[in-house]
């Protein structure tokens, strides 16, 4: 891994906070090894467990967590106390002139607001210049505006900063933005961990495909494979779909397929991967519309169609939809999750 | 009453005041190891020895007198081996250190561990994954974030151990110039229908009871700068 941003993606309460404060030596895990840069920061079996003081690794709490009695200045300058005063000062400066907070090195953490506080952590995690630098859901506690402006000074600071980003989120477009690789976690530890196209494009299994908002998801059974084209059954029909790669699934096996509801399309009877519809419900969002349709009496599509698309829908109408080969992805608990993990 | 000032034997005055500023710092440091411990730490019996640590604050000084003579007297276990090293501590003015201590110790505890426990450990991780060892820690984060609640905890420890008089009065006794403290001589001088002489006592301690308070209201003031956020001017550039 090189010098990149990496997720951790999950729901709250499945382990990522403690994920990274094992990491970080401020947890001791039951079993296993945490190995940065080839040296063994724990190991369970050969009894290693360096202390969170000897790791050089940077962490930004999620409540920021300054020293509430020092100013902005000390608190930067704590991490850095070995150095001489005056390149201690010239690095303190360096570093609030980098998170643009010159004029508050004087000012005491509760005299700022959160965003500021937020930069002072960060300038304050980075004057040690460590190997790894933790983020524990960075952007949760602020508005909108502040967050943009934030995650773009992250990947600023992120180019000339010399070692590894973590950071933990539950928010999936935010991990996406900001990262290259993602973990994604679930009650009980790892379930995927690949790039960041390959999480959203290849979820290894129905796990996955939920926590990155692959929100449709069906059963079926496979009945048929001649070259893209998969027959599988559902219930008691049949349905006919092109693939990108159905060719590593065997007759009858069970099979599950998910499409997110921004690539379905609307179509004209003929298409390819087209199914009727009865459109369930609608909802108007900024720019386009979230349809509920029902397709084969019990299977639930939703489907976002932008706005200017054409006019909205109406409700108990039946509707063709277009289902992209490229776009409908195959989960099986085994199928795909050998190749993307 | 200038007759009476010249007449008076200052003694109480001084005997309290050693009294008082030994057992306080004894308090001060047991208070603030025991407090950080039991702050920190989780085990069966939490609460059965956090109420013995608070005892001493509900129990009528009498009793908390009875206890510590059935410790430390003649026939007491930890009292017959100082009497047998010849230094018995009953009517001793160590005695007098030991009541004091012990009632004022509840106050000290309290008020720290209170204290203590209001610390974010994510800011005293903070520190850890910045370089500090558990003892930088300890002096550069917990107890400057801690240090309005221990003042405070100091002061009420100070004011309580100058007024302790039923333990004292059991253990350490009315010894002149030793054990006789300000409220011990105030007793014995009402007693004694010297009522001007007592009056005297009594306005010395509510003067340094006062002040206490004082001080008390200046650090909860002091406290205040860092525990909330002043509406100074926050400049718009966030």
């Amino acid at each position: 891994m090189d010098q990149e941003i990496m997720a951790i993606l999950g729901p709250s309460g499945c382990g990522k906070t403690m994920t990274l404060k094992c990491i970080a030596g401020l947890m001791t895990p039951d079993q296993g090894k945490i190995i940065l840069n080839e040296q063994a920061l724990f190991d369970s079996q050969q009894g290693i467990n360096l202390p969170a003081r000897e790791r050089n690794i940077g962490f930004l709490f999620q409540n920021y967590a300054l020293f509430p009695h020092l100013t902005v200045h000390e608190n930067i300058a704590f991490g850095i106390k070995s150095l001489p005063a005056a390149q201690r000062n010239e690095r303190v400066q360096q570093l609030l002139s980098k998170v643009r907070m010159e004029r508050f090195g004087h000012r005491y953490p509760a005299q700022l607001s959160g965003g500021q506080q937020q930069r002072v952590a960060l300038a304050r995690a980075l004057a040690p210049e460590p190997e790894v630098l933790l983020l524990d859901e960075p952007f949760s506690a602020l508005d909108t505006q502040v967050k943009e402006r934030l995650e773009a000074e992250l990947l600023e600071i992120q180019a000339d900063f010399q070692g590894h980003v973590l950071f933990v989120t539950h928010n999936l477009a935010e991990a996406y933005r900001l990262s290259s690789k993602m973990a994604v976690y679930e009650t009980g530890g790892l379930i995927q961990w690949g790039d960041r196209q390959t999480i959203i494009e290849r979820p290894a299994n129905k796990k996955v495909a939920y926590l990155t908002g692959m929100e449709n998801i069906f059963n079926g059974i496979v009945s048929g494979i001649e070259g893209s084209r998969l027959d599988i059954g559902l219930g008691t029909d049949y349905l006919s779909l092109y693939l990108d790669n159905p060719s590593s699934l065997e007759i009858n096996q069970e099979v599950s397929l998910a499409i997110r509801p921004d690539y379905i399309k609307l179509a004209d009877k003929g298409d390819v991967n087209c199914i009727l519809a009865e459109l369930t419900g609608s909802t108007e969002e900024l720019s386009f519309y979230s349809y509920s349709f029902r397709f084969n009496e019990k299977i639930n599509l939703k489907a976002n169609i932008p706005k200017s698309s054409g006019p909205r829908l109406i409700v108990g109408k039946s509707y063709h939809l277009h289902l992209p080969p490229e776009n409908l992805v195959i989960i099986g608990d085994n199928v795909s999750a050998g190749r993307s993990s | 009453m200038v007759d009476v000032m010249a007449a008076m034997d200052l003694n109480p005055l001084w005997v309290s005041l050693k009294t008082v500023l030994v057992a306080t710092a004894i308090t001060f440091v047991l208070g603030i190891i025991i407090a950080r411990w039991m702050a920190r730490r989780e085990f069966k019996g939490k609460s059965l020895l956090d109420g013995i640590f608070i005892l001493p604050l509900v129990l009528p000084p009498t009793v908390v007198g009875f206890i510590l003579l059935w410790f430390l007297g003649r026939n007491g276990w930890l009292g017959s081996l100082f009497f047998e090293i010849g230094r018995p501590v009953v009517f001793s003015w160590s005695a007098a250190v030991i009541a004091a201590a012990v009632v004022s110790f509840p106050l000290m505890y309290q008020t720290a561990r209170g204290a203590f426990e209001q610390i974010d450990a994510n800011i005293e991780d903070a520190a850890r994954t910045l370089g500090s060892s558990e003892w930088d820690v300890f002096w550069q984060v917990t107890i400057p974030m801690a240090w309005p609640g221990i003042a405070a905890g100091t002061i009420l420890a100070f004011a309580r151990s100058l007024g302790e008089f039923g333990a004292t009065l059991m253990l350490a006794g009315n010894i002149p110039g030793r054990t006789q403290t300000i409220p011990v001589a105030i007793y014995f001088l009402v007693e004694g229908g010297r009522q001007q002489q007592a009056l005297i006592w009594v306005l010395v301690i509510l003067l340094i009871s006062f002040i206490s308070i004082v001080a008390l209201n200046y650090w909860k003031k002091h406290q205040r700068r860092f525990s909330s956020r002043p509406n100074r001017e926050v400049t718009s550039d966030s």
